[in-house]
């Protein structure tokens, strides 16, 4: 038997609540959008990654040596759990454009002259490969062309470990290994137009470089390509290649660009699952307050559907719909909002991750699970409603429901106190604490808007303490200047006797394997000189460190990895040099915020190599912060340097960057932080108003204007909303510490920084979701009929 | 009434409700037969006891100790689910304040019990046997307190019940609309042969049934037969 009229009835009902109906509809539409479009983004962004490095044949591990002849690349393949291994050669370079007036740092990586497979292989973009006949001719990141005006047929100069060379552009290209292209050396945004990835034919390179039937990296693919195995397989391919002066081995999980997205879509499928959760949670409590007034509102007409005949289970249906109606339509509403998303987000991970098939596709199974999920918190949320409707026995339904409870509440018992309220006031309290579930869903839309938003802003703030703490507290040069390898310290002379420079001051940067009992780790230590003042670590309170002659002083983070505090020691092997593993004290622990640092005295460093007075950067400070065309043309020229950097362009990159990109997603987080506040306080206000509609009406027939009237729900919703504020506030820093440690990496680490600004922003722009639900409710109250409302019959 | 045949028979029936630590006695050891095509009238004051008596009558409520047997089933001992069969196969109920389904129009709320009903009659018929017809599209908002006690009328007339309760079904109109009510129930009872049980407090519309009940606190004191029975019209309080 298909009932007709009830369904009829369902539909009419929700027209007639479509005030609170719609506001519920963009909660839901909200999380179920969130929740398809972020999936949708991850799924997208993982397939072309997946399919890309599959293409290209991204290799599983990199191992940098001196110098491997050929034939070591042979010999190594029969290593366990290695599928196949390719020799190359990767050195670093500086670039000169015409359209940049300061040198370039890039790296220069030999593709075989006439086309064929390899690992690592590049997607041709643009023009052609090389054509075999001439020798100088260079294939270009095609970020890297693109930012600084580069096309087939360009001409560009680079400083090569033989000299500087006239290259021919033929062609720009893709790889997998650079989606993020990050500069080596710890950058951390990618600045396409500051660092240059080239390729060259191999032939032309080796001799540039001095390998003549030899390479200086091997790439290769394993069986097993978990960071174990490969753990596991690159200190075999270590140990067997020892004689050849591994520098450095890399997993892929290691890889920059691959590691920074893989870290990505982490972050991002933690995002899909809980904001959808936190909007959808929230949809599920408005709509148990709605459903439990209508319930209420609808007493008799129950009553009359049983007496009627209406089966319980009939009436539970019928009211069960209602959930599920609401449930279809804010999940279609979401699946549309779900493509906005998925269209904005991928949009902007393009920018940052160029990758061949990127695609925006359809995935019916997210959107399936977008409705499923929708419908269930819907039908949760009307749960407490359908209960109550299926338990009211018919007899019991058709009389009035009994009085409100007419007892006193908590705060009436304590005289004194209820005694200092006004009655208006009185009437407020009585209100808020005899419906205590409809004000707790408040106070906790409230609590969550304002902690997010003040979390969101918290976040932002760390950020920028990062950046401010790395770049203008510890780093105080104006340049750094990267050499090609590590030199005696006469041997810069020149570059640090540039009239240019005010002060020079030498960096020994080592890669090193340091153990302390089972804890292991791969980290890179820095030599300072003694008396430095341009790089000083800095301790927990801010103050700076003095290095020990002997030992390391090592970063928080990497002190908690090896588990080891001051006083205590480590095994610390440099691979570079002797590489000799020596025992080495831990002097201190200083506060960094990027990645895994460890210091000591650049003397005690170089004699670990066996050498002295080495140094590998070179820092500088400039008479004039803006350095001059005559010290740029002049640092091109040394053969030894490979890159240099001006310290404030490199943060002003990195704010660029990670500011658009957090101006975007702070605005997005507001907005769904306050419509979460908007929606409840709407709700509540309509359902409330709903309820009072004859005391509404008498007031006004008694002369109270609209809004006088508005301001009896305004004192329940400040008082309810304060509350909520309040402890939105609170959770907000309960909030922003936890994401400090959740975000935190490796790579880069979030101190929670807890400003007072933070708390006023948050204030106000709560308040303001919250004004314009209260607006709203001011013009309801306007245009309501009051007229009618008194003369209604039972 | 004794060649008639007695469709629902009230024994001894008492009905308590706890409130708090008191029990309250709505109903004590009530008997009371009622016959096929009669109408019966029952008078008493406010908390008397008729309503509840009703609602037991109507399935919607069971008595704490007695018996109530529509024919041979008694209602009880029977189940939620057999109640609910009952109450929608074999019961119309009409309401003091009509209970309509204010999103639904007239006929909508005939029809939302036909649905479920067997053997139901048109619901359009309904409307047009207690003349509001015309009225089919409207919703109650639109329909004055007399039309919408037509309404609920038909709606309990369509299911072709074997009873129809009427609860104080001219408590909430005026004189002139009351009369018209009392004679279209009236009308049903007499042209369709419809059992008819109305409660009420107004004495004065005792006379328009075939017999009348008593009811004082809980318990039935008498029941008469109507000897000289008046026309709705001429009803007066």
């Amino acid at each position: 038997m298909v009932n007709r009229v009830l369904p009829r009835k369902l539909g009419r009902d929700l027209r007639q609540r479509w005030g609170p109906i719609a506001s519920l509809l963009l909660i839901v539409m909200v999380g179920v959008g969130c929740f398809v479009g972020m999936a949708s983004v991850w799924r997208d962004l993982d397939g072309a990654r997946t399919h890309y490095y599959a293409e290209q044949r991204l290799a599983d591990f990199t191992v940098d040596l001196k110098r491997a002849p050929a034939w070591v690349v042979e010999s190594v393949t029969d290593t366990p759990n290695v599928e196949t291994i390719q020799g190359r050669i990767s050195v670093p370079a500086l670039l000169d454009l015409p359209s940049q007036a300061e040198p370039i740092s890039g790296t220069a990586i030999s593709l075989p002259t006439e086309r064929r497979p390899v690992l690592n292989d590049v997607v041709l973009r643009s023009g052609t490969w090389f054509s075999g006949e001439r020798e100088k001719e260079a294939i270009l990141n095609e970020a890297f062309a693109r930012e600084n005006g580069l096309v087939p047929g360009s001409r560009i100069k680079a400083l090569l470990p033989d000299g500087q060379h006239e290259l021919l552009v033929v062609g720009t290209a893709m790889s997998p290994e650079f989606i993020y292209l990050l500069a080596p050396g710890g950058a951390l945004a990618p600045d396409p137009a500051r660092f240059g990835v080239m390729y060259l034919p191999e032939d032309f390179l080796r001799k540039r470089a001095d390998l003549e039937g030899a390479y200086n990296q091997l790439v290769g693919l394993a069986h097993d390509a978990s960071r174990t195995a490969l753990r596991n397989t690159l200190d075999l391919l270590a140990n067997r290649l020892d004689d050849f002066g591994v520098t450095n081995t890399t997993p892929v999980q290691d890889q920059p660009s691959a590691r920074f997205l893989a870290d990505d879509l982490k972050g991002l499928k933690v995002s899909a699952t809980v904001m959808p959760g936190i909007f959808l949670g929230v949809a599920a409590l408005v709509l148990n307050v709605l459903m439990a007034r209508m319930v209420a509102q609808q007493r008799s007409i129950i009553g009359t559907l049983k007496a009627l005949g209406y089966s319980r289970a009939a009436v539970t249906r019928h009211y069960l719909g209602y959930g599920a109606i609401i449930g279809i339509a804010g999940g279609l509403l979401g699946l549309g909002f779900a493509v906005w998303i998925h269209w904005g987000m991928l949009g902007i991970y393009r920018e940052f991750y160029p990758m061949p098939e990127m695609r925006m596709r359809f995935h019916p199974d997210f959107n399936g699970m977008g409705i499923a999920l929708c419908l269930s918190f819907s039908l949760l949320g009307t749960y407490r409603g359908v209960r109550l409707a299926a338990r009211l026995e018919p007899a019991e339904a058709m009389h009035p429901p009994p009085p409100e409870k007419g007892g006193r509440i908590l705060l009436e018992r304590i005289g004194g106190l209820w005694r200092m309220f006004s009655f208006r006031q009185k009437l407020i309290l009585r209100t808020v604490f005899r419906n205590p579930f409809r004000s707790g869903v408040i106070v906790l839309a409230a609590t969550l808007s304002a902690g997010l938003i003040f979390s969101t802003l918290a976040m932002v703030e760390a950020l920028d303490y990062m950046m401010e703490y790395e770049f203008k507290h510890i780093a105080r040069q104006d340049v750094t200047i990267q050499l090609r390898d590590p030199v005696h310290r006469d041997a810069a002379r020149e570059i640090v006797g540039l009239p240019a420079m005010s002060r020079t001051e030498p960096q020994l940067q080592v890669v090193c394997d340091v153990r302390h009992g089972p804890h292991a780790k791969r980290i890179g230590v820095t030599g300072l000189p003694a008396g430095n003042e341009l790089y000083t670590p800095l301790d927990k309170a801010g103050e700076p460190v003095v290095v020990p002659e002997r030992g390391l002083i090592l970063s928080k983070k990497l002190a908690e990895i090896l588990d080891v505090e001051p006083g205590g020691e480590i095994r610390l092997r440099p691979l570079l040099g002797r590489r000799r593993e020596v025992i080495a004290p831990v002097n201190g622990v200083v506060e960094t915020f990027l990645g895994l640092s460890a210091y000591a005295d650049i003397e005690y460093l170089s004699r670990l190599l066996g050498e002295e007075q080495t140094a590998n950067v070179l820092l500088g400070r400039t008479y004039s912060r803006e350095v001059g065309d005559g010290f740029l043309n002049e640092i091109k020229t040394f053969p030894t340097v490979v890159g240099m950097e001006r310290r404030i362009r490199a943060f002003e990159q990195l704010d660029a960057t990670f500011g658009q990109t957090m101006g975007q997603m702070i605005s997005i987080m507001v907005l769904f932080a306050g419509l979460i506040a908007f929606g409840s306080v709407l709700n509540a206000a309509l359902v409330s108003m709903s309820e009072r509609q004859r005391e509404v009406g008498t007031l006004r027939i008694l002369g109270y204007r609209p809004g006088q009237v508005a301001g009896i729900f305004y004192g329940e919703s400040l008082l309810l909303n304060g509350i909520g504020i309040a402890l939105g506030l609170g959770l907000g820093v309960v909030l922003t510490y936890l994401l400090a440690r959740a975000y935190s990496t490796e790579l880069y680490r979030f101190q929670a920084v807890i400003r007072p600004w933070e708390f006023h922003a948050a204030v106000l722009l709560t308040l303001l979701f919250i004004g314009l639900a209260q607006l709203i409710l001011y013009v309801m109250i306007r245009r309501f009929q009051w007229k009618e409302v008194l003369n209604v019959r039972e | 009434m004794c060649d008639r045949t007695c469709i629902l028979c009230v024994e001894d029936a008492s009905r308590v409700y706890r409130m708090g630590e008191v029990d309250v006695a709505a109903l004590r050891d009530a008997t009371i037969r009622i016959y096929e095509g009669e109408f019966l009238i029952i008078v008493g004051p406010s908390g008397s006891g008729k309503s509840t008596l009703l609602n037991i009558i109507g399935g919607m409520d069971q008595p704490t100790s007695g018996h109530v047997k529509f024919y041979d089933r008694d209602l009880a001992r029977a189940s939620q689910d057999e109640l609910t069969l009952y109450r929608r196969h074999e019961v119309g109920f009409i309401f003091q304040f009509y209970n309509l389904i204010p999103t639904l129009t007239a006929l909508e709320n005939v029809e939302v019990a036909v649905e479920i009903a067997r053997d139901a009659m048109d619901p359009l018929e309904a409307l047009r046997l207690v003349g509001i017809e015309d009225r089919a599209g409207h919703f109650p908002s639109q329909l004055s307190g007399g039309e919408q006690q037509r309404v609920a009328i038909a709606r309990a007339l369509a299911k072709n019940p074997r009873l129809i309760l009427c609860d104080e079904p001219t408590g909430a109109l005026d004189l002139e609309n009351s009369r018209q009510i009392l004679g279209l129930l009236r009308d049903l009872n007499e042209r369709l042969n419809r059992t008819i049980v109305l409660i009420t407090h107004n004495g004065a519309i005792a006379r328009i049934g075939h017999r009348v009940a008593q009811i004082r606190d809980g318990a039935i004191h008498s029941i008469q037969p109507i000897t000289e029975r008046v026309a709705a019209e001429t009803v007066k309080w």
